[in-house]
This record gives C-alpha cells, sequence and structure tokens, in this order.
C-alpha cells in the first residue's frame, strides 16, 4: 500500500514514485504481489514474477486511484519460463478529477514454458467526464501450448447509480463509496481483513469530494 | 402525508408539470394514471428529486415538512420511497449489501439501532418469501443481470425491507407479465396499513385490478383534469383518454368516496 504525498489540488509539489520489484518462483513456488496505490503525483510502479521453477505460480493484484492531477501507470511483468507455469492479474483502476491511469503490464511466455497459462483482467472506472483510463497488455507467447486470456472493461459511475442509492437513503458520498469497493471486491478479498478494512477507507479519503 | 399544491415542473427545457394539486393522506392508495407524456414520471422525479427536473413552482410539503427544500437521500430517510420504472443496474455492488446500507440509514435516521448482519438476514427472508424471489438474487449486483421482472420486484422487495410511510411506484407493472404482475401487486398489498400511503402511477388499468386505489386520478398536459373514486379507472379502460379533452379540469383535491371497505384486494 502506497499513499506518498500527491501534491496540491493541481498536483504541485507531489511526490514521484517509481517501483520495480522482481520475485523469482522457483518448482512450486508462488509469488503474490498485491498492491494499493493512492497517493504520489505520478506513480510508475511494475512489482514482477519470474517463473522460473515448473509448476510456479505468479499473482498480481491491484488497486490504483487517482484523483485531480494524479497519474498512475503501473502493472506487471509475467515472465513464464518453467513449464505448466500459472499466472493471474487483477488489476483495477479507478480515475477521477483529471487523473489518469494506466495498465501496462507485459505476459512473456518462454520456449520452455509448455503448457503455461495465464488470465488478466484490467478493469477501469471513470468517476466524472474530465479523467482517462488506458491498457496496455502486451503478451509475447513463444510456444503452441500454451494458454493467454485477457479481459477488460471500462465503466464509468452513472448519475443514474448515485440517485438511485440516494432514493434509498444513502448519501452521495457513501454511494460512491459503495460502488468503488463492489469495483475492488476481487482484489480486496485478497487482503488480510484489517488491511482490507484500511484500505477501504483510504480509497473513501482519496476520492473525497470528487463527485457533486 | 403529502400535500401537493399547484407543482409545476420542468425537465430539460421542457415544461412538463403546470400546476398539480393532490392530497395524500394516511393509508391511502391514489393511483396516477394518464396517456404517454402526460408528466406521470416526472411527477414522481419530481417527489423524490430527481436531477434534470426542475421545480419551477408550487409546493410539496412531506409531514409538515417542505419536501423540496430536502436533498433525495433526506426524502428517502424520512420515509418516502420511489419504485423505479427502470430500476438502475450497479455492476460489482451486492444487492443485500446495499440493501443493508440503506435500511441502516434510514434506521439511524428514525433513531432505531442498525441491525447486524443476522438481525438483517431474518428480516430479508422473511421479506424475500413475500415477493416469492430467489435467494440467489440476494447475492448478485444490484439489478446486474436481472430481467424485467426480477428488476420490478427487486424494487417492491426493497419498498418491503425499508417500510417506507410514502411509496410512489412508478410504472411497476410495465414489463411484467400476469404472474409477476400478481406477485409483486400481492407485495404491494401486503405492505399497505394505514400509516402507509401509495401513490402508484400507472398507464394501464391492469394493475389496478390487483393493487384496488382509493383514488384515481387522471393525468393530462401536465395537469390532474379528472379525480374520482377506483371506477373512473374502469371508465377510462372502456373510454380510453380522449374523452377527456372535452371535459373542463375540475379540482384534484380528492373529492370521491372513500373505498377501504372495498379494496380488501
Amino acid at each position: 500500500m502506497q499513499n506518498w504525498y500527491p501534491g496540491d489540488k493541481d498536483g504541485k509539489g507531489g511526490i514521484y514514485n517509481f517501483v520495480t520489484k522482481r520475485g523469482k518462483a522457483l518448482a512450486n513456488a508462488k509469488v503474490t504481489w498485491t498492491q494499493v496505490e493512492t497517493g504520489s503525483a505520478i506513480t510508475w510502479k511494475y512489482p514482477s514474477c519470474i517463473l522460473q521453477g515448473d509448476n510456479s505460480v505468479g499473482e498480481f493484484y491491484s488497486v490504483a486511484v487517482t484523483n485531480n492531477r494524479q497519474q498512475a501507470d503501473t502493472g506487471t511483468k509475467m515472465v513464464h519460463l518453467g513449464r505448466n507455469t500459472r499466472s493471474t492479474i487483477v488489476s483495477k483502476g479507478i480515475s477521477a478529477g483529471h487523473g489518469q491511469n494506466t495498465y501496462r503490464g507485459l505476459v512473456r511466455i518462454g520456449k520452455g514454458a509448455r503448457g503455461a497459462r495465464n488470465f488478466s483482467q484490467c478493469d477501469s472506472l471513470l468517476i466524472g467526464d474530465r479523467c482517462g483510463a488506458h491498457t496496455f497488455p502486451y503478451l509475447e507467447v513463444k510456444n503452441t501450448s500454451s494458454q493467454v486470456e485477457h479481459e477488460a472493461s471500462t465503466s464509468k459511475i452513472g448519475e443514474d447509480q448515485i440517485f438511485y442509492c440516494r432514493q434509498r437513503g444513502l448519501s452521495t458520498e457513501d454511494a460512491v463509496n459503495l460502488i468503488v469497493n463492489g469495483f475492488c471486491k476481487e482484489v480486496f478479498r485478497e487482503l488480510p481483513m484489517e488491511f482490507a478494512v484500511e484500505a477501504q477507507k483510504l480509497l473513501s479519503v482519496s476520492l473525497e469530494g470528487s463527485v457533486g | 402525508m403529502l400535500e401537493i399544491r399547484n407543482l409545476q415542473a420542468k425537465a430539460g427545457d421542457r415544461q412538463i408539470l403546470n400546476g398539480i394539486d393532490l392530497t395524500v393522506s394516511p393509508g391511502e392508495v391514489h393511483a396516477i394514471m394518464g396517456p404517454n407524456g402526460s408528466g406521470k414520471s416526472t411527477l414522481a422525479g419530481a417527489l423524490a428529486g430527481r436531477d434534470g427536473i426542475e421545480v419551477t413552482g408550487g409546493s410539496a410539503t412531506f409531514k409538515g415538512q417542505d419536501l423540496l427544500e430536502l436533498e433525495p437521500e433526506e426524502r428517502a430517510r424520512e420515509g418516502l420511497f420511489l419504485a423505479f420504472q427502470y430500476p438502475v443496474e450497479i455492476p460489482g455492488v451486492n444487492n443485500a449489501y446495499l440493501l443493508k446500507a440503506a435500511l441502516n440509514e434510514v434506521r439511524k435516521h428514525r433513531g432505531q439501532p442498525e441491525l447486524d448482519a443476522m438481525d438483517f438476514m431474518t428480516l430479508v427472508r422473511k421479506r424475500m418469501s413475500l415477493l416469492e424471489m430467489d435467494d440467489a438474487l440476494l447475492n448478485r449486483p444490484v439489478n446486474d443481470g436481472f430481467s424485467g421482472g426480477e428488476k420490478k420486484r427487486n424494487e417492491i422487495f426493497q419498498l418491503a425491507v425499508l417500510e417506507p410511510t410514502l411509496a410512489i411506484l412508478d410504472e411497476t407493472d410495465s414489463g411484467l407479465d400476469i404472474d409477476a404482475l400478481k406477485t409483486v401487486a400481492g407485495g404491494v398489498n401486503a405492505m399497505r396499513s394505514p400509516e402507509r400511503s401509495m401513490v402508484v402511477v400507472t398507464h394501464y388499468q391492469r394493475l389496478l385490478h390487483y393493487i384496488v386505489p382509493d383514488f384515481v386520478h387522471v393525468l393530462a398536459r401536465g395537469r390532474i383534469v379528472k379525480s374520482g373514486g377506483k371506477e373512473l379507472a374502469l371508465e377510462l379502460e372502456e373510454k380510453g383518454y380522449g374523452w377527456l379533452d372535452a371535459e373542463p379540469a375540475r379540482p384534484a383535491v380528492a373529492s370521491g368516496v372513500s373505498l377501504h371497505e372495498t379494496s380488501t384486494a
């Protein structure tokens, strides 16, 4: 979880955060990255997995939020070298204000990684009409026995959704939090419970005042 | 309960409501009928505080408060419930989760303690059997992938859980087959009580066979042009809306005979 100073409303004075991390998985091992990105004026962050051993597993779960003038460019590299290696990527990007969110990821399946499998899912949620979401999935497959899947979606919190929640008694902010948490559910359930609660709170603080 | 005086409203740039007068007392069920474009949904939207509907004149008081001054969520917490004509889909948000959040907001406002998950589920199961709803609908995302009938059932189910004092049903019958209509009407009828009022907005008389109203009002060109008892709905079915054009507008303050004795559907 990273929540560096994002700067003022125009992003002035904010931290630039650049992170590369790699985990190497030997035979039957598993490496999981779970990240919640809410801070920094600009984030470049790509925690990656080298799946060297046979049957090793790599996972990447990410929630990135940008508000005001923040930019987040984040994703992972899954490098499949061993046989029957598996990887899962779930990336959730939320953009509000003038925020820009980019998923940039590489799935490379080497020649010897027979029977390797990858599943990637990249979902973007837009709040307002001045923000953006971008997805750059790179797939390199060097053998014929592997299976690579990529799914992506972009949706927007609609005024009609917020009105529906308000008509049921929720405030606008609670409605946004409800929708955002629903959107991030698949990532948050990978977190330990206490941590997931903190992450939800951090998200709601980061998005304060983004609607209405 | 609800007093509407000379209410005028615009939807976008168009003037839709041209002076609505309506009084709803506790326990009464009022039907609002009218042809397409007469302003039925605009009236429902104006009462709930929907964005894009601008009240340009008149007043509406709800339980003695100026309704139009309140935010939509304040109206909801005060006990005004709108069953949507087109229930909104919210992917990713669990149906039960939204409902629990909504119920606890309402309870907080009433000064009642919030319900925990166990008590909430007990209440929910009781209400679900009322609507003959499938358990699975609880754990699916709000209205996402629901059939037309499931969505409408879900609206009435929410009504049954939230127990509002004033329920506005906006074309709840549209898109329902006859069996679903009966179930939904059964759910609505079970919620009728001397403290709870309902405003049933509908295009067709069909629904009023099952939810028998105390009063029927006909809306045309943004005004209530005729009010009466439940037999007015039958008359409309026979003659259509055309014959009303010839009639002079009558004040809508309900003058019909109370039909409580006969309305135990």
